[in-house]
């Protein structure tokens, strides 16, 4: 079974039988669709799916679902564990119902049936349970947990102000724990995800930004890769070869402000803006470099003259470490030098990715994504290094 | 309490209907969306970049005259305006209004907002 969220799968592969993952959950962020995504995902698959709702009515879930263009009853193996509509005194129709949601008991018993006959268990919201039950749901949590060899449970775990050994257990009671949380401190007001824990498989990912698209669900977000480079290299054409959508300003054939592309990737989503190539527009370079997490900076393999253009351009751009990948372009010409000379000549270091290109026919061009996304995931997406 | 992203939302609805306001976008200085209150149907990320590129390189322009610092950059259009000015060092609020919009009235509104953005950011 997968979690069926970008990045995450890469990092963790596939989740074994018998663990608990839990979403921990910022309170400013809506982080509910995590759980429901992993299940939707899941469902797909065919394996048998149960979503315990406690804080929404069954319909009302549905039509969440639906909200991210997931028709869950369109799936024979879904079905509802009820620890809703009996709370507040409605009928309930689903295959599992709660008759009273406040008596752990109760709870424990239709709980088990509904580990024993599903391949996954999602907690809509595991941390209202805990509200309503007390502290002694963590105890039938952890015989949960135990009872599910065969199945894997996700919690979606908002993180109100518990007590320290509230929250110290739910963590000791997750094989997996992914944090889910704002960030304030930079101009841009996003929200990330990262992992704080795992004990399957070794590795730490770096924190990963998000946005949640209706339809669609939890995209991996890239707000800012530069692609950058000397007049005439291809950074319009690569920009274009790239996006969905894209847009450019240019006049008489040159970039005289901006491209702009908007890429969809591999559960990414990613903003691309490209910049003028010519010394004159630099102060663009200026306003348009701030707060970019990647450059790609695009060469023309036929004009080594062009060189240190493009090395003093990387300079700009990338003063504070940002990791940099580079497009040698224009391979189809017959004078195109290679990526070993390219490297030689730039004297850049053995670790830079040089991909070759061919913008105007679109290849190569996502390989030099994957390059820059594997440096900015860190922890190694792509190729597992098992490095911080 | 609300979250930054909200109140920096509120702001903006703020100016809605103002003087024919009809969209308005609170940008990073290097052209990143922090809130706008826009149509679903507008690129608003790629309007976030242009509208950065366009105040940054009025800015350079006149800067390099000797001109100082502008206080806003205006596009009229027959289908509409669009208006730029700084909210902050490190934002910049934008604003489309109706062809026939009272820009004494507009201006006014969004001297007060930037100023509220500028308090909010920092
Ligand atoms: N043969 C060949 N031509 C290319 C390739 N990529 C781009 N070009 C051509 O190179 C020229 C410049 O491409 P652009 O994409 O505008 O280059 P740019 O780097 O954006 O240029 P500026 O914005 O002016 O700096 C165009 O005529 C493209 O068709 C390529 O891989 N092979
Ligand atoms: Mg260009």
């Amino acid at each position: 079974m997968r979690l069926g969220i970008p990045v995450l799968d890469e990092l963790l592969g596939r989740v074994p039988r018998g663990k608990t993952v839990t979403y921990s959950i910022d309170p400013e962020v809506e982080g509910d669709v995590f759980g429901m995504q992993t299940l939707y995902m899941n469902l797909e698959e065919g394996y048998e799916c149960a979503y315990v709702t406690s804080t929404m009515s069954p319909e009302s879930i549905r039509n969440r679902f639906k909200e991210f263009g997931w028709s869950v009853d369109d799936f024979k193996n879904f079905s509802i564990v009820d620890l809703y509509s009996r709370y507040v005194g409605a009928i309930s129709k689903e295959r599992y119902v709660v008759e009273d949601p406040t008596n752990l008991k109760e709870i424990d018993r239709i709980m088990s049936r509904a580990i024993e006959e599903n391949d996954l268990i999602v907690f809509g919201s595991l941390s209202t349970i805990l509200d309503v039950c007390g502290n002694e749901t963590l105890d039938y949590f952890e015989e949960w947990k135990d009872l599910s060899k065969k199945c894997v449970i996700v919690s979606n775990f908002t993180v109100w102000p518990y007590p320290n050994e509230v929250l110290g257990r739910v963590m000791d009671l997750s094989n997996a724990v992914i944090n889910i949380g704002g960030i304030h401190h930079r101009v841009v007001l996003g929200h990330y995800y990262g992992i704080l824990k795992v004990d399957w498989t070794d590795v730490r990912g770096r924190a990963v930004l998000f946005k949640v698209i209706k339809p669609g669900g939890v995209r991996a977000y890239i707000p800012k890769i530069l692609v950058t480079g000397p007049f005439n290299a291809g950074k319009t054409t690569f920009v274009h070869a790239i996006s969905k959508e894209a847009i450019s300003v240019d006049r008489l054939g040159t970039t005289v402000a901006l491209d702009h592309g908007k890429v969809e990737y591999k559960g990414f989503t990613i903003d691309i803006f490209g910049t003028p190539g010519q010394e004159r527009f630099d102060p663009i370079l200026r306003v348009l470099g701030g707060e970019a997490l990647g450059v790609i900076l695009v060469v023309d393999s036929t004009k080594p003259e062009t060189f240190p253009r493009a090395k003093q351009m990387l300079e700009k751009t990338t003063k504070f470490g940002l990791p940099y990948v580079i497009a040698a372009n224009k391979q189809d010409q017959p004078k195109a030098l290679k990526p070993d000379e390219i490297r030689r000549l730039m004297c850049l270091p053995d670790d830079v990715p040089i991909i070759p290109t061919v913008a105007t026919e679109g290849k190569g061009v996502y390989e030099v994504l994957d390059a820059l996304i594997s440096l900015l995931i860190g922890g190694g997406y792509g190729k597992l290094e098992g490095k911080a | 309490m609300a979250s930054l992203r909200e109140r920096l939302e509120g702001v903006l609805k703020e100016l809605k209907g103002v003087g024919d306001i009809e969209a308005s976008a609170i940008v990073s200085r290097d052209g990143l969306l922090i809130a706008a209150d826009i149509s679903q149907s507008v690129n608003a990320e790629a309007f976030a970049a242009m509208t950065a590129t366009m105040l940054g390189a009025a800015e350079t322009a006149t800067s390099e005259l000797g001109k100082g610092i502008p206080d806003r950059v205006i596009v009229e259009g027959k289908e509409g305006k669009i208006i730029a000015t700084g909210a902050g060092p490190k934002a910049l609020l934008v604003v489309m209004t109706a062809p026939k919009a009272n820009l004494g009235l507009v201006l006014l509104e969004m001297s007060k907002v930037s100023e509220k953005i500028r308090e909010l950011l920092g």
